[in-house]
């Protein structure tokens, strides 16, 4: 029995074997295929461009071309279903419009309505003939546009007649809409079209004056019905030959129809045997027979349900060039579906120039394929073997697509990307996904010249493989940059083992100058006025950078810098100095540098490994963080310093709550518990200690307020909850500097009269990037108010 | 002020005789106990009245004192010999500036130091003060930490201004024995001496009146309230610690400088390393390869995967 499903039911394309189901057909098989995957059908246009436009409902499962596209400037991908295959979308449009097609039906809707309601009468002709006579179609003037104000079904089996707009889902099949205008040739092919879908097995359209001049249309139909089957099967058809049943003799005896039938039987048989197992998941299969059972007997209506639900979890599930195509095996036990799931039979990479036009690209193919998700990355990798093409699982998906986006828009190397997938015409239901790159382009140079400045330059995308080189120089006085000329120079080499490795280490050498402001050299309570040291590095740093995850990384590396302490004057200076009672300075304070004489050089390795798990709920994050960082000195210096510094923090992010996640869903509350140790062994200049207070160590203290030691431990806890759309936090954190402050050469920490240790505990309030908050330092039980940028961990 | 030259002790004659006997005494015994010389530290807060007490121990005004200004920046070193034997009493200034303690004042005294021997330490402290506060409990540590804890096996605790009328209700006996558990106690915490230790080397504590207005008694010696004279008291307490059997303070540059804490450990780094490498680093990698395993996939992943087996 043929029943053709199409993807949207009013495409008046099926092509059918059978003009008209038989229920007392012995034959159980036919193929009817609406064909929804066949390119290049004709787009026919049995609906003037005036109709409604079709329900929105029926337009995303059936879509047929649908764009991911981002643009580098903003990183969000943007879905466009457009009515690109216009063999699916048959009544609509042109047809042929591509990713704009979408939006443009959704815009000229509108208009088309009101056009027709503000001059009624001048596109269309009234029938001129006396009212309410029951009109043949035949009998209609071929020349007339007639106006249809009225849609109406009769369903002769239930003996009730129903409207258009009913929302019979049945109904979809029929293009016609009242208010529309038809030519006497629009409404016979929309009969026809009726009449071949599989749907009814008796079909008629009969044509109502009306006084007004208009037409009251009025579909007289039996349903199709099958008998009743208690099982279903979901077969996937996709890249499958379409067979063509051998055309039936009418002049066939009945021992010829018998064997006919039973050879097409069996070509079916063969035909299920042959196609893949699907997608559609077992409980699904099951709701569909329960469908069954209740139902009794097959109809089209059920089948039509069927098929909307199938389709519904395809489309639920990012599957959208999914469809079911065809049932089949009707008039059995069992009710085939077949369905086309959307193989990806080819994977086309294009670059496009700044016009749009297709172009020679800069970078290399294989560094795009890396990119893109396992799913097609397997499927690059088997170009060569087509047979493994063929194997399940290589599904187009939306959100693979989607991945696929975000992980070429996270190279940078791209302004514009489309992750696009097209219908293959050489294997039907299959799709050839297009990834269309507009690169950006590969070297810059900006500056910004003032009395202060920066000049910086990037070379993006050396050979293709995203290598790339930056340099900034920049200087608060270029009139008079030797005062104090920051630089940086970085080279950039990723994929280091290959761009087929799956390991992916990225290498970065980099040359760098700094100035920071000592947190070694300050006050502690009551002792103000100490003259600040300014720690310069120069240094070169090399380094090798793997990652095992989007955010768990292990960096290796060596560090060769020279140090530099310069008091306010800029002028080298050895200790630290403190100002007496009496008003003088105290030059003797703790040595600023390991040599003694201001100007340390120093090689050390430096490896640092990061785990972190945590990932965003409604906006709360929530998991774990675990960084250790070791400095390793290698003799190497001045003094030949040898030294082991290591820090380790951990960092739990714990939900109080579980939260469903959504857009609009509250973010859970969180409980953060943080602790960090450091600790050195061996020679430790002053402007490597740990220092203890500040907003990323202990909150409510200034910068170093608390001590520069030898060993430190911070330990923290926070406590989030979630506000009207902002965040509400209390927080209390310790740090304590385990007596190791003795152990810093001068001891810093007594010199400038610190505590060592201390505690603070306080409340804020998320705004944006800001937080406000109150904390109170513990030592001297004061409190004030805070605003800073950013997260404490 | 080192190399001040050694000179003949005469203000041992400014003494009655019965003081200048009991301390030619003491001095005999020490000489037999093979000990020719004596340096004696004395520290304190500023204005206890630590160079009055040097002068009065040397019998002549070799330190300049006045009432209300502070004594010099620098340590001074006087150095006298009688009868084949020397004593060297090196006068310090205060170390407190500001309420803390001052390190630069610490350091000069340390430098000046060096290379010396301290055989006794005299910790000034004033009797007729009625409170220990938190600095004295800095200036003992400070004490201690630079010199070790040991010097405290060398120290005398001298309470100066001992002729006083205690406060009613209250005799001169226990008003002493309370004002010297207190400082006892201040030097026991400063020093963080263990208490078990502090009670079997019990630190001695001698009471000195500097005041010309001191009172006599019949052979002329200056005594205390409670009728001892104090200036062979304070000797004779002196010899016994000396003889007590702990050793002297050497001050050589390590005693300066300190432990260098950056020497410290560098030993262990190669283990150290080892075990970052092997535990830490390691452990966090399999933290990382159990997060991967347990990331939650896609559905779409899995079937791609063919792990869903249609179940999902």
């Amino acid at each position: 029995m043929a029943f053709a499903a199409q993807g949207l039911p009013r495409s008046p394309l099926p092509i059918s074997s059978s003009s008209r189901p038989n229920r007392r057909r012995p034959s159980t098989t036919t193929t009817s295929l609406s064909a929804p995957l066949q390119p290049n059908l004709p787009s026919s246009s049995s609906s003037s461009p005036q109709n409604p436009p079709p329900k929105s409902k029926s337009l995303l499962p059936s879509s047929q071309t649908l764009v991911l596209s981002a643009t580098a400037t903003a990183a969000t991908a943007t879905l466009l279903c457009g009515g690109g295959g216009g063999g699916f979308f048959g009544g609509g449009g042109s047809g042929g419009g591509g990713g704009g097609g979408f939006w443009s039906r959704f815009f000229s809707a509108p208009m088309a309505v009101a056009k027709d309601d503000e001059e009624p009468g001048r596109d269309w002709d009234s029938h001129g003939l006396p009212g309410n006579i029951v009109v043949q179609l035949a009998k209609l003037s071929g020349l007339k546009k007639y106006r249809v104000s009225e849609v109406l079904f009769f369903d002769r089996r239930r003996r009730s007649t129903t409207s258009a707009t009913a929302g019979d889902t049945f109904f979809e099949m029929v293009s016609l809409q009242p208010g529309g205008t038809y030519r006497k040739a629009d409404l016979l092919r929309e009969l026809e079209s009726l009449a071949t879908c599989g749907m009814f097995e008796k079909v008629d359209m009969e044509a109502k004056t009306k006084p007004d001049g208009t037409l009251g249309v009025t579909i007289s139909f039996v349903e199709a019905t099958w008998q009743s089957a208690d099982s279903f099967r979901c077969i996937n058809v996709g890249l499958m030959q379409q067979t063509k049943p051998a055309e039936a003799d009418p002049d066939m005896t009945e021992k010829e129809k018998m064997e006919y039938f039973r050879g097409q039987e069996r070509e079916y048989r063969r035909r299920i045997e042959r196609s893949r197992p699907c997608l559609l998941p077992i409980p699904v299969n099951r709701e569909i027979v329960r469908m069954l059972r209740e139902q009794g007997a097959v109809s089209a209506r059920l089948l039509q349900r069927i098929r909307d639900r199938v389709q519904k979890w395809y489309h639920d599930e990012g599957y959208l060039c999914a469809m079911v195509v065809n049932f089949g095996n009707l008039n059995t036990r069992e009710v085939v579906c077949e369905v086309v799931e959307g193989d990806i039979t080819q994977l086309s990479i294009q670059f496009q120039d700044k016009l749009g036009n297709v172009c020679e690209g800069n970078t290399q193919l294989g560094l795009v394929r890396r990119e893109l998700p396992k799913q097609k990355v397997l499927l690059c990798c088997s170009d060569e073997d087509p047979g493994e093409i063929l194997r399940q699982g290589h599904v187009f998906n939306m959100e693979a697509g989607k991945l696929a986006l975000k992980n070429l828009n996270s190279l940078g190397l791209f302004s514009n990307i489309e992750v696009n997938p097209r219908q293959d015409e050489k294997n039907e239901g299959g799709i050839i996904l297009e990834v269309k790159l507009k690169e950006v382009e590969p070297k810059s140079t900006e500056a910004s010249i003032q009395p202060g400045g920066t000049v910086s330059f990037e070379h993006r995308n050396i050979y293709g493989l995203n290598r790339s080189i930056n340099g900034t120089v920049s200087s608060n006085n270029l009139l008079n940059p030797q005062d104090d000329l920051s630089f940086k120079l970085e080279y950039v080499h990723p994929y280091l083992d290959g761009l087929y490795n799956p390991r992916n280490r990225t290498g970065r050498v980099s040359c760098f100058n700094n100035r920071k402001l000592s947190p070694v050299f300050v006050g502690g309570p009551g002792v103000d006025d100490v003259p600040a040291i300014w720690v310069d590095r120069v240094g070169l740093k090399a380094t090798i950078a793997e990652a095992y995850t989007r955010q768990s990384k292990f960096t290796y590396g060596i560090v060769a810098e020279e140090i530099t302490t310069r008091d306010e004057t800029s002028s080298i200076c050895t200790n630290g100095s403190r100002a007496l009672p009496t008003g003088g300075l105290s030059m003797d304070g703790p040595p600023t540098t390991l040599s003694g004489t201001g100007i340390d050089r120093v090689a050390f390795l430096q490896a640092n490994i990061t785990r972190d798990n945590t990932k965003f709920i409604n906006g709360a994050t929530v998991g774990e963080r675990n960084i250790f960082q070791v400095d390793q000195g290698l003799f190497a210096g001045s003094k030949y310093p040898f030294f082991n510094r290591h820090q380790l923090s951990v960092t739990r992010f714990i939900p109080l709550k579980t939260v469903e996640e959504g857009a609009d869903k509250p973010p859970p509350p969180v409980l953060i518990l943080h602790g960090r140790y450091g600790g050195c062994v061996g020679d430790l200049p002053s402007y490597d200690a740990f220092t203890l207070g500040g907003p990323y160590s202990v909150r409510g203290y200034n910068m170093g307020e608390l001590g520069a030691c030898r060993n430190i431990l911070e330990l923290a806890g926070e406590l989030r909850v979630p506000v009207k759309g902002t965040q509400v936090y209390v927080f209390a954190e310790h740090g304590n500097d385990l007596g190791s402050s003795k152990n810093v050469k001068g001891n810093p920490t007594e010199f400038f009269r610190r505590a060592g240790q201390g505690s603070s505990y306080g409340a804020g309030i998320k705004v944006g990037m800001a937080r406000f908050e109150y904390a109170c330092d513990h030592n001297a039980g004061t409190g004030a108010w805070f605003c800073r940028f950013g997260d404490r961990f | 002020m080192a190399s001040q030259v050694t000179r003949e002790w005469s203000g041992i004659q400014q003494f009655p005789v019965a003081t200048q006997t009991k301390l030619l005494e003491l001095l005999a015994k020490l000489r037999n106990d093979n000990v020719n010389s004596l340096t004696i530290l004395v520290m304190g807060k500023g204005g206890v009245g630590k160079s009055s007490t040097v002068n009065s121990i040397l019998g002549e005004r070799v330190a300049p004192v006045s009432a209300f200004q502070s004594e010099g920046l620098r340590p001074v070193l006087y150095s006298r010999s009688r009868a084949g034997f020397t004593l060297n009493i090196i006068d310090t200034p205060g170390i407190i500036e500001g309420g803390y303690v001052n390190e630069h004042a610490v350091e000069v005294i340390k430098r000046f130091l060096l290379n010396k021997t301290i055989d006794i330490l005299l910790y000034v402290e004033r009797l007729d003060s009625y409170r220990v506060d938190n600095l004295d409990r800095q200036v003992i540590k400070a004490i201690a930490d630079s010199f070790g804890k040991g010097i405290w096996r060398r120290g005398v605790v001298v309470l100066t201004h001992a002729q006083l009328s205690p406060p009613d209700g209250l005799n001169y006996e226990d008003f002493f024995a309370k004002r010297s558990e207190a400082v006892l106690r201040v030097v026991r915490l400063g020093a963080r001496i263990k208490r078990q230790e502090f009670q079997e080397n019990a630190i001695p504590v001698a009471l000195v009146e500097n005041s010309g207005r001191c009172n006599t008694n019949d052979s002329g010696e200056k005594v205390l309230p409670n009728g001892i004279a104090w200036i062979p008291s304070l000797v004779n307490t002196i010899t016994e610690v000396v003889s007590n059997g702990s050793k002297p303070i050497f001050v050589d540059k390590k005693l300066i400088d300190g432990p260098n804490p950056n020497a410290w450990g560098k030993i262990w780094i190669p283990l150290i390393v080892a075990f970052q490498y092997f535990v830490v680093i390691k452990g966090i990698k399999k933290q990382i390869k159990e997060d991967i395993a347990k990331d939650d996939r896609p559905l779409w992943e899995l079937r791609d995967l063919g792990l869903a087996d249609r179940n999902f």
